[in-house]
């Protein structure tokens, strides 16, 4: 069934998927600063560079900062939401998960938009608060998704079982639900992290003086640089979330909840 | 089950703090955008920004851009995945996981290190151009950067992910039987591919090309970087009316514009799906 020109289009795909990155990688080490290809000789100044520019490691730190305290937040707000869906029935319910998956049917850069004139609206909020806002809002569909996936794979006799032994239903879900859900929230964690850390278009609008994300960053310093930096800075990016997804996949199967 | 007490009560404890949320930050600020876009600060009610954007020859022509490049990335998506995914599905199981995380990994880059490549080899000194020289076929570099090409280019690589993935899902669950039993009664491998593993895959195709299409139709990333503002998409547009020409009745217009076609879109889509099962 499977013929020879099904696994040329195979070698297609992934050179088309793939072949950027080694473009990057190449260019990362290239000694030329115009980016001409091919790169010639071999230097690690750019690497140095990323570390020098203090846009990139404020940017960075921030990023950081910003994707760890939306997705704990869109998790621990987004559990009882994917518990209420998948362990009770009620008339809502389907509303419920219309508004929980709302926000990834609107575009990310509307969403940074409206966020930002709503918020001046409101009068003053600090930047950093504004984009903690919008990461976690767009985190929700992802959260309440994996977790719901997760505990649909999870017999809620089990946790019947605690009760009836006398346990009441908050220490049956803290103490059997929540650790047979690691995995779950470990994948959601990983996936909404990686979420927030690559998003440009809801931070583009709410990134404020000062207080930009790491990729709004990469995005500015392109409209007046044109050097292998970028190039240096995306490799470190990659082999970040190689290692972190990597791992993930390893330990946790990532795959199925993507 | 076991009886659960006070059902109502305990749904609403638990949904509520998200909800709250969601209404709050989410749900209400776009409402605003949508009365920001009827009524300007200088009046009542009007729908004058939206005659104003489909009359104005420039947005017109950034609005059917931006569709027709959606629609054509989505293409190339369609023909690069198909028989690619094809092959993904018959794989051993631990193959495929391997070539899967190899697919899933564009996706975890952000969009800006991915469409930085696009540079080096579209560019004036780039891969095409110092190749296109060395052999003698153009005298001068050619410009590929800020065209409808290089935006294409950059966007199917960037969402080609999202239709291998449902593809390959799709494609998993059509047994062997079937295709067997089409090649045992006398069809070659292309029908037995257009008529019986197109149609089983069907909807795996039909929530890829909803998932290629809007994300193509409202990426800012690629078009700003290999569009600019020579070549603007309807997101580069809103930026372009709501940070340079501080018009925010008209950006919110374009905004709740790139709403509806990607509502629509999704509907639309999802009507088909329905109708296929």
């Amino acid at each position: 069934m499977i013929s020879r020109w099904m696994y040329i289009s195979l070698v297609i795909l992934f050179g088309f998927l793939l072949g950027p990155f080694v473009i990057i990688f190449m260019a990362s080490f290239g000694a030329n600063a115009n980016l001409a290809f091919p790169p010639q000789g071999f230097t690690l100044d750019w690497f140095a560079n990323v570390f020098e520019t203090s846009q990139f490691i404020d940017s960075f730190w921030i990023s950081l900062q910003l994707g760890l305290s939306s997705t704990i937040v869109s998790l621990v707000m987004g559990m009882p939401v994917a518990y209420a869906l998948t362990r009770f029935q009620f008339a809502a319910s389907g509303m419920v998960e219309t508004v929980f998956s709302a926000p990834i049917l609107v575009p990310g850069l509307v969403v940074g938009f409206a966020m930002l004139n709503f918020f001046v609206l409101l009068g003053d909020m600090h930047v950093m608060t504004g984009l903690f806002i919008g990461h976690t809002a767009i985190l929700f569909p992802y959260s309440v998704r994996v977790i719901s996936a997760s505990l649909r794979n999870l017999d809620p006799y089990v946790e019947d079982a605690a009760v009836s032994l006398g346990a009441n239903r908050l220490r049956g879900f803290l103490l059997v639900v929540l650790p047979n859900m690691q995995a779950g929230i470990a994948a959601a964690f990983v996936l909404g992290f990686i979420t927030s850390f690559n998003n440009v278009p809801v931070s583009l609008f709410l990134s404020g003086p000062g207080v930009t994300t790491l990729p709004v960053s990469m995005l500015s310093y392109l409209e007046y640089y044109f050097d292998p930096t970028i190039a240096a800075l995306s490799t470190l990016l990659v082999i970040f979330t190689v290692l972190l997804v990597q791992t993930a996949e390893r330990v946790l199967g990532l795959s199925q909840f993507v | 089950m076991i009886r659960r007490p006070n059902q109502t009560r305990t749904v609403i404890l638990l949904v509520a703090p998200a909800f709250v949320f969601v209404l709050v930050f989410f749900v209400l600020p776009l409402i605003f955008l949508l009365s920001q876009s009827v009524l300007p600060e200088d009046g009542g009610f009007t729908l004058r920004g939206y005659v104003d954007f489909f009359q104005s020859r420039v947005s017109r022509v950034v609005y059917l851009r931006t569709l027709k490049l959606g629609l054509i990335v989505t293409g190339i998506c369609v023909l690069m995945s198909y028989p690619a995914a094809f092959v993904l599905a018959r794989m051993p199981v631990r193959r495929r996981s391997f070539l899967m995380s190899l697919v899933i990994l564009p996706l975890m880059t952000n969009a800006v290190a991915r469409t930085f490549a696009w540079l080096i080899i579209l560019g004036r000194r780039g891969m095409i151009n110092q190749t296109l020289l060395s052999l003698d076929l153009v005298e001068n570099p050619l410009r590929f950067i800020f065209t409808e090409t290089a935006i294409v280019l950059g966007l199917a690589q960037l969402f080609l992910p999202l239709m291998v993935l449902p593809l390959v899902s799709a494609m998993e669950n059509i047994p062997n039987d079937v295709l067997e039993a089409a090649r045992s009664l006398g069809a070659n491998r292309l029908t037995t591919f257009v008529r019986i593993v197109v149609p089983l895959s069907s909807d795996g195709l039909v929530l890829g090309a909803t998932l290629v299409f809007t994300g193509s139709v409202t990426a800012f990333v690629t078009p700003a970087i290999l569009g600019g503002s020579r070549l603007l998409l309807m997101s580069t547009l809103l930026r372009q009316k709501a940070v340079i020409l501080f018009d925010q009745h008209a950006a919110a217009v374009v905004a709740v514009v790139m709403i509806l076609t990607t509502l629509a879109v999704n509907l639309l889509l999802r009507v088909l799906r329905v109708q296929q099962v």
